[in-house]
């Protein structure tokens, strides 16, 4: 089996892709259109620059070749969402090409191109089967990632997708708590001919696509049955794909370059953007420079980028030990909260790694002052909190023995006592900080 | 005559010579300073501007081309848009939608196109401006027709905001008038870098400084197939271009004959593209069966409200940018394009400008018109396409005169952005030549 994907992601620039209009979702349609975004006879289109800034970095992150020099492509279509009939979109010299991203670190994924494109309109049904359209929408840049049939199952597709959007936002900046719509075309061969299921919205619907539409063309392979390559649609609802026409071969769409606008020597600037390292790189780094645990280095990262930092930081300067000692342990297990409240100074936590490490306080007490900065619980109720989590673990220990001896053979031994903390407290700690403190008096008693 | 006087003859002239589509219900200049009028593919917020297509009627845009406002801004009073074939596809005017405007000289015959309407204004209208737009050789072929001086710049000397496309590549804003030094005048205030077209912000400075034009090649290319009236005419005018100290050199610029096939290729991709978007939707016409499926509706308001050159040329153009053919045509014919731009720099590497009678006969009657075939209509345009195609300036003047009086135009063709070697010639030349004006009464 075969999968590509065709991935459509937006670009967060402030106004459209070749006009001043904003960007910015609009409570009434309409509203945000100008002549050029409406087609209207006469105007024409202006680039933002920033949207090959931003399709560069992408084609960067997929380790694509940047071409230096780059046009556009008019691709026509009649659709009353497309205000000039016309697409302006890349077809020759596209901003990236010849890329690849690895899956997991390991499974390599051949992107194909990368290019830069409009969004049309919307339309919208109304009740009485009559049609709106709603241009806010129309000329918002998009960037779209083809992908080589490198993905060998739905499952892969949806990893390969969480993975590729997490580091694109990474990489451009988006707030994690921005509804970010992704879109896709997915190509699946289960023999030999590919069908198109076009405009899945949606890493879960992308997967529930291509596995209902390889049960589908299993079922037709096993009753001897011809597959034709063709378009299909997605039907969430009843989670089956349909079919919407006959495929449409690329050069069908007659392009042409866009002639109003220029070519664009890009190498310049390209040179000039250097682009931060994706999340999964860094999980992949991190967990050979310091030697960690894959599943330590993957918790740090996708908790946050500023914990993993903060972890480079302490590691530099107390020490691996003391980093995963500390910042893997209550300062992760406590960072959401730190969040929620909106603080983020990050010297203080430093400060009680330096003075455990210095010698002047105990380890919990490093840990008490962590946990009430962090989550703004005075020191003695996490004191007494903390206390009170050491007491349950110590009597659950002192009735259980054979799990300190247990533990020196795997210390995945210590599990038993998170179950029973858990179960006992209801959530009240989090599982790190459990973890945490059952290791402590595990191996206080050894 | 004073611009009142114009102004309050306006409507009777136009009944006359039918040169607007749309017009101006002011019978006085006002506070004007000049009066100008637009091809009515230009944009103009307070006129319906249809471009010729029925397809577009009743569209009033809510924003002024940049050359109009240019104008506008400098003192302009917009007086009317000017018929013209639809879209710009066609050499007589005859392809409009609406009204086919009537040539000065005599009133059974073309003005030539596709800016007909506006070489008609500029000839019948006294102190008047008429802004053209050429693709193909829509200024310079209705200037020639009409006996007006005419000028294409290069192609990104005027910014083409607000202009309705027929071929982004090719497309040119220009001047028409009776009087040659009109055209620079007008020129310096409608040139210039606009940020709203960026193919307008690569231009160097419009330098208009007076530069004596001391030589003209002669393409044998370009004196094949002429009218022996216009021949005759053309060959009176070199020798008096000689005696005004112009060298004349004859040479081969043998791209010129593959000019033509590249440029229909290249018009008709780009202009099957740009026409995509009247569909009845949001401007224009909308008055298709809306119970029907959106692709119906759109082919029935198409159908309906394109005319026969429009549809012909959206085939050819489709056609040329099809499956198979896309790669064979149009890049082939951007090689030509190519091709045809090295021959001019060759030539103007060693003369001042190419020239060479505008158009081969002289205003045709409408009644021949209506025998020509598509490709006879075509094939008229050989002399001005190549300029055309290469996007180097080119400006027409007044050359002579047939038997019939009807007015033969000739075509310098110099570097890019070297407009200023045309405007001198054509000063030049109006010093000493004799231009007779059609007689007007109205």
């Amino acid at each position: 089996m075969k999968i590509g994907l065709e991935c459509h992601v937006q670009l967060p620039t402030k106004s459209k892709m070749f006009c001043s209009c904003p960007t910015e979702e609009c409570e009434f349609p309409n509203t945000h259109v100008c002549p050029t975004c409406l087609g209207m006879p006469g105007s024409r289109p202006v680039l933002n620059k920033q949207v090959l800034v931003y399709g560069i970095m992408i084609a960067k992150m997929l380790n694509c070749e940047v071409n230096d020099t780059t046009w556009f492509a008019r691709k026509t279509y009649f659709y009353p969402d497309m205000s000039k009939s016309v697409q302006i979109t890349q077809y020759d010299n596209p901003i990236g090409e010849r890329g690849v991203y690895y899956l997991d670190g390991k499974k390599p994924i051949r992107i194909t191109r990368i290019h830069i494109e409009e969004d049309p309109g919307k339309t919208k049904r109304t009740a009485d089967l009559t049609s709106l359209v709603d241009y806010n929408r129309s000329g918002i840049p998009l960037a779209e990632i083809v992908t080589e049939p490198d993905i060998a199952t739905p499952a892969e597709a949806r990893q390969f997708l969480t993975q590729m959007i997490g580091d694109i936002r990474h990489l451009l900046d988006i707030p994690d708590d921005l509804e970010w719509e992704v879109k896709c075309d997915c190509n699946i061969s289960v023999g030999t001919e590919r069908v198109e299921i076009k405009n899945v919205s949606g890493l879960k619907n992308a997967e529930k696509a291509l596995h209902s539409e390889m049960v589908r063309q299993i079922a037709m392979i096993k009753a001897k049955k011809k597959i034709v390559r063709e378009t299909r649609r997605y039907d969430p609802e009843r989670d089956v794909t349909v079919s919407m026409r006959v495929k449409e071969f690329e050069d069908q769409y007659g392009y042409i370059d866009e002639p109003d606008l220029g070519i664009y020597h890009i190498k310049e600037l390209a040179d000039s953007i250097r682009i931060a390292e994706s999340p999964q790189n860094m999980i992949l780094r991190m967990t050979s420079q310091y030697s960690l645990d894959p599943k330590m280095a993957k918790q740090l990262v996708n908790t946050s980028v500023d914990l993993a930092i903060l972890f480079e930081d302490v590691a530099k300067e107390f020490g691996t030990a003391d980093a995963i000692k500390w910042v893997g342990g209550p300062i992760s297990a406590n960072w959401r909260a730190m969040e929620d409240r909106g603080v983020n100074d990050l010297s203080k936590l430093k400060g009680f790694i330096k003075d455990f490490a210095d010698g002047k306080i105990t380890d919990t007490q490093c840990a008490i002052e962590i946990k009430s900065f962090m989550t703004g619980q005075d020191a003695a109720a996490a004191k007494e909190e903390s206390a009170g989590l050491e007491t349950l673990i110590n009597g659950f220990l002192d009735e259980n023995p054979k799990i300190v001896t247990d533990y020196q053979k795997n210390d995945k031994a210590a599990n038993q006592v998170i179950g029973y903390v858990m179960r006992q407290t209801g959530g009240k700690y989090s599982s790190a900080e459990v973890v945490e403190a059952a290791k402590k008096l595990i191996e206080s008693r050894i | 005559m004073s611009m009142d006087d114009v102004m309050s003859k306006l409507k009777a002239v136009n009944e006359k010579y039918r040169m607007f589509h749309a017009m101006t219900d002011d019978t006085s200049a006002g506070d004007a300073d000049f009066l100008f009028s637009a091809k009515d593919n230009l944009t103009s917020k307070d006129m319906e501007t249809c471009a010729g297509s029925r397809i577009l009627e009743g569209y009033h845009p809510v924003f002024d081309a940049t050359s109009i406002s240019k104008l506008r801004d400098a003192g302009g009073k917009l007086v009317g848009k000017t018929n013209m074939d639809e879209f710009g596809f066609g050499t007589f005017s005859t392809n409009s939608g609406f009204e086919i405007p009537r040539n000065p000289y005599a009133l059974d015959r073309a003005c030539g196109g596709s800016s007909g309407g506006s070489a008609c204004a500029a000839s019948v209208i006294e102190d008047h401006i008429s802004l053209g737009v050429s693709t193909g050789g829509s200024i310079c072929c209705p200037a020639s027709f009409c006996g007006v001086y005419g000028i294409a710049p290069t192609y990104g000397r005027v910014s083409r905001y607000g202009l309705i496309d027929y071929g982004n590549s090719l497309d040119k804003i220009g001047v028409l008038s009776q009087k040659a030094t009109d055209l620079k005048k007008y020129m310096e205030l409608i040139a210039g870098k606009d940020d709203r077209d960026p193919t307008s912000m690569v231009q160097p400075d419009f330098d208009t400084s007076y530069t004596k034009m001391r030589s003209v090649a002669i393409p044998k290319e370009g004196i094949e197939g002429l009218s022996k009236e216009v021949e005759a005419a053309f060959n009176n005018a070199v020798e008096q271009l000689k005696g005004m100290g112009v060298d004349v050199e004859y040479v081969d610029m043998p791209s010129l004959r593959f000019a033509m096939p590249a440029y229909y290729v290249l018009a008709t991709s780009e202009a099957s593209t740009n026409l995509a978007r009247y569909v009845g939707m949001r401007y224009g016409h909308q008055d298709g069966d809306r119970t029907q499926k959106f692709d119906d509706f759109f082919t029935e308001v198409r159908t309906k409200y394109f005319g026969d050159e429009a549809k012909r040329r959206i085939l050819l153009g489709t056609y040329a940018r099809m499956a198979g053919f896309g790669g064979r045509h149009y890049a082939k014919a951007r090689e030509v394009r190519q091709v045809v731009i090295n021959d001019y720099k060759k030539v103007l590497a060693d003369h001042d400008a190419v020239l060479a009678p505008t158009m081969p006969f002289t205003a045709p009657k409408f009644d021949d018109i209506s025998k020509m075939s598509a490709l006879d209509s075509y094939k008229a345009d050989y002399l001005t396409v190549p300029a055309n195609i290469a996007g180097t300036p080119h400006l027409s003047v007044p050359c002579g005169y047939d038997s019939e009086g009807m007015p033969v135009g000739m075509q310098f063709v110099a570097d890019h952005w070297n407009e200023k070697v045309l405007f001198s010639v054509a000063e030049d030349w109006e010093k000493q030549f004799d231009l007779k004006r059609p007689e007007v009464s109205i």
